[in-house]
């Protein structure tokens, strides 16, 4: 308006002669620069340009173009569009709401087609040098043309284009989808099933329209892009489009499916989209290719580097944001999955890979730790899970997270939970250990682990590895804990892994011994191949000044072998009425060197005792000075029970068992205390260990506790009834006692030395304490290393004892009185 | 009913037949073995001197090796001599 006015002011103030004149030339400026067609170079515009500026009007038109543009766009062509768009509304099909947005878009070309031509026409003016007609800046004008179209255009835009807009993208891919994709659907998808559906825009097939939508899809880039409107209404709905499509398919294809890698797939897939893209931004890319847009220094159109594709930048940054939708769905996904995914480890392998390479273009492993914790804590950490089951995935996830991350970071931080979770578990050890020798149902992981172990890498991890090249030194990733440990402390060797768990492999070994001590207690031969592997290769991992206790322990079952084979042959030297009664042979211990065994009274019955009693004698004279003392309950006996009605042959029972069929031998009724008294067992244990027996059909308990033996199998039925009815708890004891009670033991010898070291120095603090013992109690076999936290529990323990005094910090003992 | 015994595996530990636990040089078990040795019996025998005193024979050599002038036990100070 006001440019208006000036120019009728400076009109007035020009004189009245030439007033007339002024007024006729601006006439035919501004209805040459309007009119449809488009004036020849004519000479009467020519004149009237110069005319104007001469006047000095020239650089008004510009700005009287935009005016009246404005002008129109808010008065008529805004309304008017957004009343086509919306006017039909529900009667339509997509296809015909597809063809509303289409003629609205062409309408609104067509409205304001005069004003671009006359844009451009002023624009050719000024570059034909005809005087300045555009106001100030080149190309200004029709930059501040098209942002009145769109600040007027969208300025309170109606949901109902965005939603148009979406539909038909929506549709235009789905067809273009189909199109392209033919070759390789072609397969899964053939015509037929769908019932005459076109698979592509989802109409029976006569009606398809699949190709006027590609036609249409063309017009519409065309039309956007020309109002440069492009990127203002497509962006927000390709967007969109893309990442529920992207979703969706991952959804359909990749989820619960761990076994195959999913990248190259969809690297294929997203070219594919990308030609779609192609279409829509069709001529954007053309014009981006032909010539950049003034004003803004766009990347120079250099062929696109990937083959095949028209190059431009705009497809260029939709490939990347593709790729970045697509590796953050992914890895959003797998986190999901994660748990299982570790869980089915070995096979899932791709599906790591996967996740590695997408992590790595996304910033998303703070999540990915946070999730993956609290899925272990809610799905593996509760008492519902055997420990094996723990040690299995945790070993599955040691292997899967060091695929993942190799500096182990995510590793170690994801398994704190398990780590801490299992040191509260009692038969972690045994566990751990029973895997390592091969008894574990679940985890033969840990024993093929252990045979494969290279001791190198594991001694390399003492050493401060200074043959590593420093230029290969990589940092920590920045949510690695920080700790003394260091990157090249944070191993990913699976066993010293789950031995650190409880920070010192003593407990371990002791465990071990424990293990090995049962193995070999219950074995039958002498055949200890095995057990010698497994020593040799902990020896290995642990030092052979660890496993010294365990060799010696197998020097004993190959002594043993070789004494027995000695005094059986003396045996056999003897005549035939000094032939002992029973054979028995022995597996003799160095006690200091196996593990406590369980002490258990037993009295075995005359004849085995003389038979111990020879062998002992035989052994006195076979090893000058040194005795055996027996341990009657340990070890097996094979039996043949002889019934008047059937026989049992090649029972393989414990010492015990043997005993009790050996009293019912001489006497066919005992009453439990008898038998007690006579065995010098506790009832209890011997009610249990009867059972077997009963199991058998051999004893039969009757009212009274009184047991009496089955001497005729008639009543075979009566008897299949009793071993239902008893049930079996006879499983394999251990022979060994447990490591709480050594445990126990060892903090009882402790005592002996903290109250020395008090009454000598009358007050020490804890960590006097610790280190003195530490000190001290530096040797022997059952002296494990001693946590200090373990021993301050011990202490308070003694002070709620009334046997120890704590103040400030400082222990001593009560004043005797 | 009869009850015939194939075989009696059993299970028992040695142990010197001495009048101490301990080797009064080393404050070892007897039953285990000298500072020294790695394994205990044969090869880390027990000696006995006519003073009825008993050591691991590595130790009572190590000591009587580093006396001087006379070789004495050193539980009772008499004349160290070994017990045939």
């Amino acid at each position: 308006m006001e440019d208006i006015g000036m120019e009728e002011d400076s009109a007035e103030i020009s004189g009245s002669a030439q007033k007339q004149g002024v007024a006729d030339a601006w006439e035919t400026v501004t209805n040459a620069l309007m009119s449809p067609g488009g004036p020849g170079p004519e000479q009467g515009l020519w004149d009237s340009l110069a005319l104007l500026s001469g006047e000095g009007l020239g650089r008004l038109l510009g700005g009287w173009l935009l005016e009246t543009l404005q002008m129109r766009l808010s008065s008529a062509v805004v309304p008017e569009f957004w009343a086509e768009l919306q006017q039909p509304e529900n009667e339509l099909e997509e296809r015909g709401r597809a063809w509303v947005l289409l003629t609205a878009f062409q309408t609104l070309l067509g409205r304001l087609e005069p004003f671009l031509g006359g844009l451009e026409r002023l624009e050719s003016w000024q570059d034909e040098g005809r005087g300045s007609v555009c106001g100030p800046g080149p190309g200004g004008l029709q930059e501040r043309a098209f942002t009145i179209i769109r600040a007027l255009l969208l300025f309170s835009p109606s949901p109902v284009l965005q939603e148009r807009v979406l539909e038909f993208y929506s549709r235009t891919f789905s067809v273009y989808m189909h199109q392209e994709g033919q070759a390789e659907d072609s397969a899964e998808a053939p015509e037929g099933p769908e019932g005459g559906v076109c698979p592509g825009c989802g109409v029976p097939t006569q009606q398809c329209w699949c190709k006027e939508a590609l036609e249409q899809l063309k017009e519409l880039s065309h039309i956007l892009s020309k109002l440069q409107l492009l990127e203002w209404v497509s962006c927000e709905a390709v967007t969109s489009i893309l990442h529920k499509l992207i979703e969706q398919r991952m959804e359909q294809h990749c989820r619960g499916e761990y076994e195959r890698s999913f990248l190259l797939e969809f690297q294929t897939w997203l070219e594919l989209v990308l030609g779609w893209l192609s279409k829509v931004f069709a001529s954007e890319a053309e014009k981006d290719g032909l010539l950049p847009a003034p004003g803004a220094p766009s990347v120079p159109s250099t062929p696109c580097l990937q083959a095949g594709q028209p190059g431009s930048s705009v497809l260029k940054q939709w490939r990347c944001h593709m790729h970045q939708f697509f590796c953050r769905i992914y890895v959003n996904m797998r986190i999901e999955e994660l748990f299982s995914i570790i869980r089915d480890f070995p096979e899932s392998k791709a599906a790591i890979e996967d996740l590695k390479f997408c992590l790595e273009r996304t910033n998303q492993r703070q999540q990915l730790l946070t999730s993956l914790k609290s899925a272990f804590e809610s799905r593996l950490l509760h008492p519902g899970v055997h420990t094996s089951d723990i040690l299995t995935v945790y070993i599955s996830a040691i292997k899967a997270l060091r695929e993942l991350d190799p500096s182990m970071v995510i590793l170690q931080v994801a398994c704190q939970p398990i780590r801490k979770y299992l040191r509260t578990r009692e038969d972690t050890v045994r566990q751990i250990v029973a895997g390592l020798t091969g008894d574990a149902e679940g985890c033969t992981d840990l024993a093929s682990e252990l045979s494969r172990g290279d001791p190198v890498t594991l001694e390399m991890q003492d050493s401060d590895e200074e043959g590593a090249d420093p230029e290969d030194w990589t940092p920590d990733p920045t949510d690695a804990v920080p700790d003394k440990m260091g990157s090249k402390r944070r191993s990913s060797d699976i066993i010293s892994l789950l031995v650190s768990i409880y920070g010192s492999k003593d407990i371990f070994i002791d465990e071990y011994r424990a293990v090995l001590a049962d193995r070999l207690l219950h074995q039958l031969n002498y055949n200890t191949a095995r057990e010698i592997r497994n020593v040799e290769l902990l020896k290995l991992r642990f030092g052979e000044s660890h496993m010294h206790y365990c060799e010696v322990m197998l020097k004993d079952m190959a002594d043993s072998r070789r004494i027995n084979s000695n005094i059986r042959e003396e045996e056999s030297r003897l005549s035939e009425e000094e032939q002992p009664p029973l054979s028995l042979s022995s597996i003799i211990l160095s006690s200091e060197f196996w593990p406590p065994l369980k002490e258990e009274k037993l009295e075995l019955p005359p004849v085995v005792c003389q038979a111990m009693e020879a062998y002992t004698h035989r052994y006195e004279k076979l090893k000058a000075m040194r005795t055996l003392s027996w341990k009657p309950h340990l070890g097996s006996v094979t039996l043949d029970l002889e019934l008047e009605d059937r026989t049992l042959t090649n029972l393989t029972v414990s010492p015990i068992h043997a005993a009790i069929i050996l009293h019912f031998q001489d006497k066919s009724s005992w009453t439990l205390e008898e038998l007690s008294v006579k065995l010098g067992a506790p009832k209890e244990l011997l009610h249990r260990k009867l059972a077997l027996w009963q199991q058998h059909g051999v004893l039969r308990e009757e009212a009274g506790g009184r047991y009496y033996v089955v001497e005729t199998g008639s009543s075979k039925e009566k008897m299949d009834r009793g071993v239902m009815l008893i049930d079996s708890d006879e499983e394999r004891d251990s022979n060994t006692t447990t490591q709480s009670e050594q445990r126990e033991e060892k903090l009882q010898l402790f005592w002996a030395y903290i109250q020395a070291m008090l009454t000598n120095l009358d007050s020490m603090t804890l960590d006097r304490i610790h280190s003195m013992l530490r000190m001290f109690v530096a040797t022997g076999p059952v002296v494990t290393e001693m946590d200090i936290n373990e021993l301050e529990g011990f202490l308070q323990r003694k002070v709620r004892e009334h046997q120890l005094l704590v103040s400030a910090g400082v222990y001593r003992l009560p004043k005797a009185n | 009913m009869k009850v015939k015994i194939r075989q009696w595996n059993g299970v028992a530990s040695w142990l010197w037949v001495a009048n101490d636990e301990n080797c009064g040089i080393c404050r070892m078990p007897f039953n285990g073995c000298c500072p020294d040795c790695k394994v205990p019996g044969d090869d880390c025998p027990l000696v006995w001197g006519q003073c009825s005193h008993c050591f691991h024979m590595h130790c009572i050599l190590k000591w009587l090796n580093s006396q001087q002038v006379q070789q004495q036990c050193p539980m009772c100070r008499q004349e160290w001599k070994f017990k045939e």
